[in-house]
């Protein structure tokens, strides 16, 4: 796939960081665009019709978030924030105002490319659809024989894990948040239930074999959500 | 605490107590028929409520009241207020001197112990920021060189050599940004309103968290891992708890030389989650212990990157635990080395449905 149809618009206040991104993006073959202030940003998402938009919290002018409350009313393009590590709260309020990914400062540019990527697969559609198989790794996701196998052994999950374990298979590589899976599996959020989607996570994990500090399959963000490794990255 | 709160409980302990010594003063009457105590057993309760309360108000009120229940309980005419009698005044001017007395020393007292804290926190600040200057500038000035060198010679030094100079570059640079974040944490738990982002975390979760971290820098480093077979909840600051561990497996890595095995272990205690880390190299040397956790490196500890973190890393850490209500422990390990050790109150999930 040719990334050179791809319009990047960066919205970052400081230069030096703009720069880098500009230079690792252009390098990767896409067409970048740079607004250093948050108005600027929206006017160019109104103009430019970029179809990803990388957008620092921290803006002088205006909070990010306000930017995403913007972005959202007009069109679907995907967001994905720049934050700092101890910012979780602001993480989650800007997944839960509709960004599509975050990813902490300091990044590797490996890792922003993968992001980029992975967010601009979900939303034109190069994904499998939900009735299809999903591959990662030894891990193979049959949807609608509501199928689990890890090299090739069936693993027997209960009905909620397979849920889950779907669930975040159709969001490969973009962060789910806690109150994003406990809607989609329960269809409400209500005390208990992030300890139970927790508790039910702990048995998935157990059940396909990843001990504690095995990201192959499913990344834990903690204190954000979960995030299914992405399998073409 | 709130300033509502506060009365409240104020309000609450001097109720309390004064019923407590009406209680007892009333068994001493009525079963031992005696009431020389009487006075000195209220005495004693003004001075428990002036003590334990804020400022001179709730000791005041305890007094007066202690002047009316003694008036009208246990003098005569018993079970009614008798205001001009000599004794009934002077009982009186005695319980207020005291209460008011009280109030003032302990007011001065509680100031005095809050100046204390502060010019020990500030100590600590400074202790902080030497070692932090110290500790910066090492990698700092190598980032520097390494730049200087790569575009002052660009035409000179060989593609390997300068692709060798911006590794170490991106090393030390991922270094600070650790050291950054560790500072980060320690402003946000050393301000004065401790305000920690605590939540139920899942042990694992954590656990999983740490690991994946610490084996994306050190990946040739294996770790031995210990956990409960359990479901294990814990209230934390989990960024925060997630750094203590890293910096403990880091300062492994770092300072435990002849280092083979590294062990991460978490185990229950009754209501406590004990983590664990826990090497087999070198030991801490008896002379160090004692400033371990002070943030102070040794002036004659040699500038060399395996230097590095230890003053920070291990002062940050128990700021960190500290915060948490408990205690970050350095003990030797039996068959060589050293072990760090805290422990976590755990949350009971039993209300969870499977």
């Amino acid at each position: 796939m040719s990334n050179n149809k791809y319009k990047i618009l960066v919205v970052e206040d400081d230069r030096s960081i703009a720069g880098m991104i500009q230079t690792v993006l252009e390098t990767g073959g896409y067409q970048v665009l740079v607004a250093g202030r948050c108005e600027q940003g929206v006017l160019m998402l109104r103009s430019h019709m970029p179809d990803l938009v990388v957008l620092d919290l921290g803006l002088p002018d205006m909070d990010g978030s306000e930017f995403i409350r913007i972005a959202r009313r007009d069109r679907t393009v995907p967001i994905i924030v720049l934050s700092a590590r101890m910012e979780e709260a602001d993480k989650i309020a800007a997944l839960d105002l509709g960004a599509n990914d975050y990813i902490t400062k300091p990044f590797s540019t490996g890792e922003l490319l993968a992001r980029i990527r992975a967010s601009l697969r979900i939303v034109h559609g190069h994904q499998q659809t939900s009735g299809g198989t999903f591959t990662l790794g030894g891990l193979t996701i049959e949807h609608d024989r509501r199928q689990v196998r890890v090299d090739g052994e069936p693993v027997h999950l209960t009905r909620t894990e397979f849920n889950i374990l779907a669930f975040l298979s159709r969001h490969p590589g973009k962060v789910m948040t806690y109150a994003a899976i406990v809607t989609a599996i329960w269809g409400g959020l209500d005390d208990g239930s992030v300890k139970k989607l927790q508790v039910n996570m702990a048995n998935i994990r157990r059940k396909l074999g990843c001990a504690p500090g095995d990201d192959r399959y499913i990344v834990n963000e903690l204190g954000v959500g979960y995030r299914m490794s992405d399998p073409q990255n | 605490m709130a300033s509502g709160k506060r009365i409240l409980w104020d309000g609450l302990f001097t109720v309390a107590i004064l019923t407590v010594v009406f209680l007892w003063n009333l068994v001493l009457l009525e079963l031992f028929d005696t009431k020389t105590m009487t006075p000195m057993i209220f005495v004693l309760g003004v001075f428990l409520v002036s003590w334990r309360t804020q400022g001179y108000l709730w000791g005041i009120v305890a007094s007066l009241i202690s002047v009316l229940a003694v008036n009208f309980a246990f003098t005569y005419p018993y079970w009614a207020f008798d205001l001009i009698s000599p004794e009934c005044i002077s009982s009186a001017v005695v319980m207020l001197i005291v209460s008011t007395m009280m109030g003032a020393l302990t007011t001065r007292l509680k100031r005095q112990e809050h100046l204390k804290a502060e010019a020990e926190k500030e100590r600590m600040r400074g202790d902080l920021l030497r070692a932090v200057s110290h500790d910066l500038r090492t990698p700092l000035t190598s980032i520097c060189g390494a730049c200087s060198a790569i575009i002052d010679n660009y035409d000179q030094i060989p593609r390997e050599r300068q692709l060798d100079l911006l590794g170490d570059i991106r090393a030390d640079s991922q270094w600070l940004a650790r050291m950054v974040e560790n500072l980060l944490s320690v402003t946000r738990v050393d301000s004065d309103r401790v305000r920690l982002s605590k939540q139920s975390t899942v042990l694992e979760e954590l656990i999983d968290a740490v690991l994946v971290k610490f084996r994306k820098h050190y990946p040739s480093q294996t770790v031995h891992v210990v956990l409960p077979d359990a479901f294990v909840s814990i209230p934390m600051d989990p960024v925060l708890i997630g750094q203590v561990l890293m910096n403990l497996l880091e300062n492994a890595v770092f300072h435990a030389h002849g280092m083979e095995h590294l062990w991460l272990k978490v185990t229950l205690d009754g209501g406590k989650a004990v983590f664990t880390v826990e090497d087999d190299g070198c030991g801490i040397p008896r002379d160090r212990l004692p400033e371990l956790f002070s943030g102070l490196l040794k002036s004659d500890a040699p500038a060399d990157p395996s230097r590095r973190n230890m003053g920070i890393g291990l002062s940050v850490c128990q700021t960190i635990v500290k915060a948490h209500g408990a205690r970050l422990e350095a003990l030797d390990r039996v068959g060589g080395g050293a072990v760090f050790r805290f422990s976590l109150s755990v949350e009971d999930i039993s209300y969870v449905e499977q």
